[in-house]
């Protein structure tokens, strides 16, 4: 196995006049931890599904530790999924999905599935049509991860999950990477992703907007400053990387500030600042700015 | 109260009760209209049906066996058990009208029957299974409400339905009473089996389990109407099943009202009970439950090839039930229709013209029965393949195709232990009839029997491909079109015998190459090519199958 565990090449997909998907190139490291993020409808799920071969790409290419996606026999023996809509035959017993999972999947590692069982509190006992959503999705989590597939594709795996279920799966996921298992982890709950993810892809409308490392991402953005001044309020208009200024009144001014904070320091370090107060922006901000149509 | 409520709309004259009303009947009318919009398909297909089969062999009548009759031929048929057991007591087949309604009325009444109550159980049990039901109740119509509406636009359909068959018969110059009576004979069975499937969908908890129970009343209403005509001493059995109630209308001679107003009776019990039952659960539950806890049960979870034959096995339990009691009881017939046909060569002609020729022996006889067969089968075929595009549209395929598994292997698997069950179908049938025909001692031996019911496989074969193509280019119409060439077969075969249609006509209809086994040797050409023309839609159905996308 070597090459990164997941890589498409222009894929793309359509439906009629919907373009669900528009030349996607992404890549998994081996042992990463993926966040693929976008509004709804931005092709998280069409990605997942053409990845597992479920949907047919119009166009373009993907493989699974350089197996291609379509080759299933080969592909899915390195992949675990957990899909965002867990439907169970109802009249089986969560016992008895995990039996077929575990049997008809790649392997399974049965004393971890037991482990799991017991960590998310799941009562395999019961038919799937007396389980909740979050009931439903723990099976397919079991499942999933007691398979140690080298690859894990996770569609919103969390959203019936309460907070602290939420704390198990972040706890295996961690466990699952530091196994060396790689992660593609569809979410729209922001701060699940800042724990786990190492990058993070941003999808809107089927296009690619943004691949970064988590760490970069908030740097890529801009931070607001204010500051008060005992004496002349400088003039920052010229300073590179400051945009928005806005004079506040007594002394007290307010401007964003992006890229390399260096031109701005000097010229605050040239005047007599009273106050000064950086903030950061929140995850949510950054996201909000692709998310929104402001964004590309 | 009164006061307060005529204070009330005094008080404040354009206060909201007056816009809630006309609001809430908006949303009825909504509901009908949701209802009308899943239905007008099937309901046009049966309504043109019992319309146009009734129209052909109306306006055929002549020339085929309107001429050949003599009335002492007539008074014989009608007095004989066996014709009477398997084709309802023939009257008044020296008038148009009345060989028509003979001729169709059953056929027209199951098929009507059997679509009112899977419709019914589909659009209610299955839409709120698919939790589609979750939002429409957030609105402000109540479970009841919906129930009921959902069962009058059936009841509608099958009302149109009979007129369509009315109006074909009065169109074909036969007497308006007897046209009226059939039709709504006709509308009423559709509405006794709409309201079944509407119980059934309050009582049990899966959409399977309520489709089996109602084709379960529907195999006993059908037995019950065979005894009460065959058997002198249960001769009152007719009066308690929709078929002989409409049998002993006897429209074309005595145009007897009064079993049309016991039907009457039987139709508004389930149709009123279901919105009464509806009212006492709960959204998403039924009367009777399933338990929340059980033991584990792993057995033929290993494979897909045994996962598919472990969903099989309890529709493949029901399917058998129904066609052992059905075979067992032609069984038991087989002594003494060969006979009677013998002794009366007149009848012999006119099941000839019916399509039921050679009945004279006991080979004869049971070859075509065992004819029929092949719509049960043809219909297991296509509801297992339908099962498997519901469980892709249900979301539940992932499953099985997260696994290094191709979806092909999981199409083959599904392929596989459909025909398995076709075949345990066949030898349950044969094994039925001859141990049937042994409790009355006619010589019929097991393997001839089983050659008989195993002839009819290749139909089996043509409806599984055309269920496969169906599945691989228009995954929402598995059922009707893998159903198609066994019913609508059947149907095309009965018309086309019985109006003097071209020739070429009666070709298109599978039955007519099938030979009648035992009796004679199979038609291996015949054999040949329609399980060709299966394996061809096989085929192409799984090209498409391997290159759409699953949703
Ligand atoms: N079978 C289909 N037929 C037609 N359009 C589809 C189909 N499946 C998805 N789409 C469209 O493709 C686009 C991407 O859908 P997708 O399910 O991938 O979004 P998503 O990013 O997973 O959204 P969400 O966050 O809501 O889950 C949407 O516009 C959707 O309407
Ligand atoms: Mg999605």
């Amino acid at each position: 196995m070597s090459g990164p565990a997941l890589r498409t090449v222009d894929l793309s997909k359509r439906y009629g006049r919907i373009t669900a998907l528009d030349r996607l190139d992404l890549e998994v490291a081996v042992g990463e931890v993926l966040g693929l993020l976008g509004p709804n409808g931005a092709g998280k799920s069409t990605t997942v599904r053409l990845l597992l071969g479920l949907a047919r790409p119009t166009s373009g290419r993907a493989w699974i530790f350089d197996r291609a996606a379509g080759d299933v026999e080969a592909a899915h023996r390195l992949l675990a999924y957990v899909p965002a809509d867990v439907a169970l035959w109802p009249g089986m017993t969560g016992a008895e999905c995990l039996e077929l999972l575990a049997r008809i999947g790649p392997g399974t590692d049965r004393a971890y599935r037991d482990e799991l069982v017991a960590r998310f509190e799941l009562d395999v006992d019961r038919p799937a049509r007396t389980y909740s959503t979050g009931n439903r999705q723990k099976v397919a989590l079991v499942a999933a991860f007691a398979t140690r597939a080298p690859l894990l594709l996770l569609d919103e795996p969390t959203s019936g999950l309460d907070p602290l279920m939420e704390q198990v799966f972040r706890a295996v996921v961690r466990e699952a990477r530091e196994n060396g298992q790689s992660v593609l982890l569809s979410s729209h709950q922001l701060n699940e992703v800042e724990a786990l993810c190492d990058r993070v892809a941003v999808l809107r409308s089927g296009r690619l907007v943004e691949v970064a490392r988590m760490a970069n991402l908030r740097r890529l953005h801009r931070s607001e400053v204010e500051a008060s001044f005992a004496g002349v309020v400088p003039a920052l208009e010229a300073v590179p990387g400051v945009d928005g200024l806005e004079a506040l009144g007594e002394g007290r001014v307010r401007f964003l500030l992006s890229g390399p904070p260096g031109a701005a320091m000097a010229a605050l370090a040239a005047t007599d600042v009273t106050t000064l107060r950086i903030t950061e922006p929140s995850l949510e901000d950054v996201f909000l700015t692709y998310y929104g149509t402001g964004g590309s | 109260m009164t006061d307060l409520a005529a204070a009330t709309t005094v008080s404040a004259p354009s206060a909201s009760p007056r816009h809630t009303t006309r609001a809430g009947r908006g949303a009825a009318r909504a509901v009908v209209h949701l209802a009308v919009r899943q239905t007008w398909r099937g309901a046009l297909v049966v309504v043109l049906l019992a319309g146009a089969m009734t129209a052909v062999v109306a306006t055929g009548y002549r020339a085929t066996v309107g001429d050949d009759l003599d009335a002492q031929a007539l008074a014989a048929l009608a007095g004989s058990p066996a014709i009477r057991t398997l084709f309802g007591e023939p009257v008044a087949l020296d008038s148009a009208g009345g060989f028509t309604v003979w001729r169709t009325g059953t056929a027209l009444a199951v098929v009507l029957a059997a679509w009112s109550f899977l419709g019914v159980v589909s659009v209610t049990r299955g839409e709120e299974d698919a939790g589609r039901w979750d939002l429409l109740l957030a609105g402000r119509v109540s479970l009841p409400a919906i129930v009921s509406r959902h069962l009058a636009v059936f009841v509608a359909a099958d009302v149109l339905a009979g007129a369509a068959a009315a109006g074909a018969l009065v169109a074909a110059g036969t007497a308006a009473t007897g046209a009226v009576l059939h039709g709504l004979g006709l509308a009423l069975v559709g509405a006794v089996f709409a309201g079944t499937g509407a119980v059934t969908a309050q009582l049990l908890s899966s959409r399977g389990a309520a489709a089996g129970a109602s084709a379960a009343v529907l195999g006993l209403a059908l037995l019950a109407r065979v005894v009460g005509d065959g058997v002198e001493a249960l001769a009152w059995a007719r009066w308690a099943t929709p078929f002989g109630l409409v049998a002993l209308t006897r429209p074309y001679s005595e145009d007897d009202p009064l079993p049309l107003v016991v039907l009457g009776v039987l139709a508004v019990v389930p149709i009123g009970l279901a919105p009464v039952l509806a009212a006492r659960r709960d959204v998403r539950g039924a009367w009777f439950s399933t338990p929340t806890h059980r033991r584990p049960r792993r057995w033929l979870l290993g494979s897909l090839w045994t996962f598919a034959l472990r969903r099989a096995t309890r529709p493949f339990l029901g399917w058998a039930t129904g066609i052992a009691a059905w075979f067992l009881l032609i069984g038991l017939l087989a002594a003494s229709m060969p006979a009677f046909l013998r002794d009366n060569p007149r009848f012999a002609a006119l099941a000839d013209a019916a399509g039921f020729g050679g009945l004279v022996r006991v080979e004869g006889y049971v070859a075509s029965l065992f004819a029929l067969l092949a719509i049960p089968l043809g219909a297991f075929v296509a509801v297992r393949m339908a099962a498997l595009a519901h469980d892709e549209v249900a979301g539940r395929l992932w499953l099985l195709l997260t696994g290094p598994v191709r979806r092909l292997t999981l199409l083959f698997a599904e392929v596989v232990a459909t025909l398995l069950g076709a075949v345990g179908l066949a030898v349950t049938a044969a094994t039925a009839s001859t141990l049937g025909a042994a409790i009355v001692g006619a010589p019929l031996t097991w393997p001839a029997a089983l050659s008989g019911t195993l002839n009819v496989l290749p139909v089996a074969v043509l409806c599984l491909g055309a269920a496969v193509a169906a599945l691989g280019w228009v995954p929402r119409a598995v059922a009707a079109l893998g159903a198609l060439p066994a019913v609508g077969g059947f149907l095309l075969h009965v018309t086309a015998e019985s109006s003097g249609a071209p020739a070429w006509v009666a070709t298109i209809s599978p039955f007519a190459h099938l030979a009648a086994v035992p009796d004679q040797p199979p038609d291996r050409a015949g054999v040949a090519i329609l399980t060709c023309i299966g394996v061809i839609l096989g085929l192409a159905g799984l090209v498409g199958y391997t290159r759409r996308d699953l949703c």
